[in-house]
């Protein structure tokens, strides 16, 4: 499903984050990305997802070329991609119900479905009580949940998850865990989630990839 | 050397800025090509959202801009050619000063202060808060859902405005001539109506259509670099205002000698 060869991408401060990085992801197989804050883990994701150009290197989604060409509008309506963004990423004139529902609108989803599959998404989350305020009337682990959802309603094929249970209480932190372990679960999907510590995600059977600004090292599942 | 290097370094900047317009404009229209049934719809809302701003709340602002604009005008020519039957120039003015020229450029002119400025922040807002990215990493092409309905909304708008700002200088124009010397609504409409020409309805119709895209293109550029920080949002509306400004007065000019030189 992803095909990474000799990518060097930079982090947040400008310095050198990664070398000469090859990577495989088969499909329906699952990676964790970890790393201390700055190591590059979000930018990485980023540069998969095709919104950030890498430094060097090449990148295969699904057989389409994302990197050194293409970037993310490669993969636009041809690889059903779900992103959950570490802090961000809700259009800000739209409710969260509305935010959910938009990928699926443009898709091309009955509206029967698409009312189905965002309730359901936002029931899953708990967050149907604010599903009609825009995500600047809602908590932080709300529009944390609201990413999930959206990603959640999609039933993408690739998941990219940045930081999914950084900042939550207990409560949504469960709710946010039992999301990536049905996600890991599933053979039909390929996971891919950059946390601080693997250990809240240690029961998941997945890669390892851990960034350091020295080291990189990959481990199999 | 070094000068021509200073000379070099603007020159490629503003190639490199024409080449990205044309970027804009080229993967605008291609992706409008292949929109599907379901997505017009969202696309159609958004614009409709954009005519309103734009176009709507615009309104009176150019109706009031256009009435004193007509008013003004007639009152400066009939001090200048009093004795010299002033009212036989009457449609010759408006349609020359007013239909011609100031009414699509001083549209363009309030559109660039009050819609591209927005345009410009409210796109690097999104970008700084990632909703650029979410749309397109999710499947909604940024061009067909962000830069479409913006390029149609200011279109439509500009139209309507162009309309609007005419008729009410128009208006403006013929309380001065009746008030001064009392001409009638029949011969103010005739004098204008044969000093119009279609060569005239064209020009318009070219000026609308260029001045808006270069007003909604120069916003999305400018807004859409932003990339760090949200001090880049007002450069980038300053930006937006004095490239468009410039571009619009340039394409005034351009058609100006192609339809009368």
């Amino acid at each position: 499903m992803i095909e990474i060869r000799d990518l060097a991408l930079g982090a947040s401060d400008g310095r050198l984050a990664l070398d000469g990085l090859d990577l495989t992801v088969p499909r329906g197989g699952n990676l964790v990305v970890t790393g201390s804050s700055g190591s590059g883990k979000s930018r990485l994701l980023k540069v998969m997802a095709g919104m950030e150009r890498p430094w060097r290197g090449r990148i295969q989604i699904d057989g389409r070329e994302v990197w050194p060409e293409g970037g993310v509008l490669a993969l636009t309506g041809h690889v059903s991609l779900g992103f959950a963004f570490a802090s961000g990423g809700l259009l800000s004139n739209l409710s969260l119900r509305e935010n959910i529902a938009l990928p699926l609108t443009f898709q091309g989803t009955t509206a029967v479905e698409l009312a189905r599959r965002t309730e359901q998404a936002l029931e899953r989350v708990n967050l149907q009580a604010v599903g009609g305020l825009r995500p600047h009337a809602v908590s932080a682990s709300a529009r944390k949940l609201a990413n999930l959802a959206r990603v959640l309603a999609l039933e993408p094929e690739l998941i990219l998850l940045d930081d999914p249970l950084e900042g939550l209480d207990a409560a949504d932190r469960a709710i946010a865990q039992e999301l990536v372990r049905g996600w890991g679960a599933e053979r039909s999907c390929t996971l891919v989630v950059a946390a601080e510590e693997a250990d809240a995600l240690s029961d998941l059977e997945a890669a390892s990839l851990q960034l350091s600004p020295s080291l990189i090292s990959v481990e199999s599942p | 050397m070094a000068y021509l290097a200073r000379l070099g370094a603007p020159v490629r900047g503003f190639l490199e800025f024409l080449g990205d317009q044309a970027h804009l404009v080229l993967r605008t229209t291609r992706h409008t090509l292949l929109l599907r049934m379901g997505q017009i719809s969202v696309v159609a809302r958004q614009t409709k959202l954009q005519i309103r701003f734009t176009g709507l709340d615009a309104l009176w602002l150019v109706g009031g801009t256009a009435l004193l604009l007509g008013a003004v005008t007639l009152i400066q020519a009939f001090s200048q050619l009093s004795g010299l039957g002033a009212e036989n120039y009457i449609g010759v003015l408006m349609v020359l000063i007013i239909l011609r020229e100031l009414g699509p450029l001083l549209t363009a002119v309030l559109v660039i202060g009050r819609s591209s400025t927005a345009i410009a922040a409210e796109l690097g807002a999104m970008q700084l808060n990632s909703e650029v990215d979410a749309l397109a990493v999710h499947g909604v092409n940024p061009y067909q859902y962000l830069l479409l309905p913006r390029w149609l909304g200011v279109l439509i708008s500009v139209f309507v405005l162009v309309v609007f700002f005419d008729t009410a200088a128009l208006a403006g124009g013929f309380l001065v001539a009746k008030l001064k010397y009392g001409v009638t609504f029949g011969f103010f409409m005739e004098s204008v109506r044969q000093a119009l020409s279609n060569r005239d309805f064209l020009a318009t119709l070219l000026k609308v259509w260029l001045f808006s895209g270069a007003i909604t293109f120069h916003a999305c550029h400018f807004g859409l670099r932003i990339r760090r920080s949200q001090t880049e949002i007002p450069q980038a509306v300053t930006k937006t205002v004095v490239s468009a400004l410039v571009a619009i007065f340039a394409l005034d000019g351009l058609i100006a000698a192609l339809f009368y030189f």
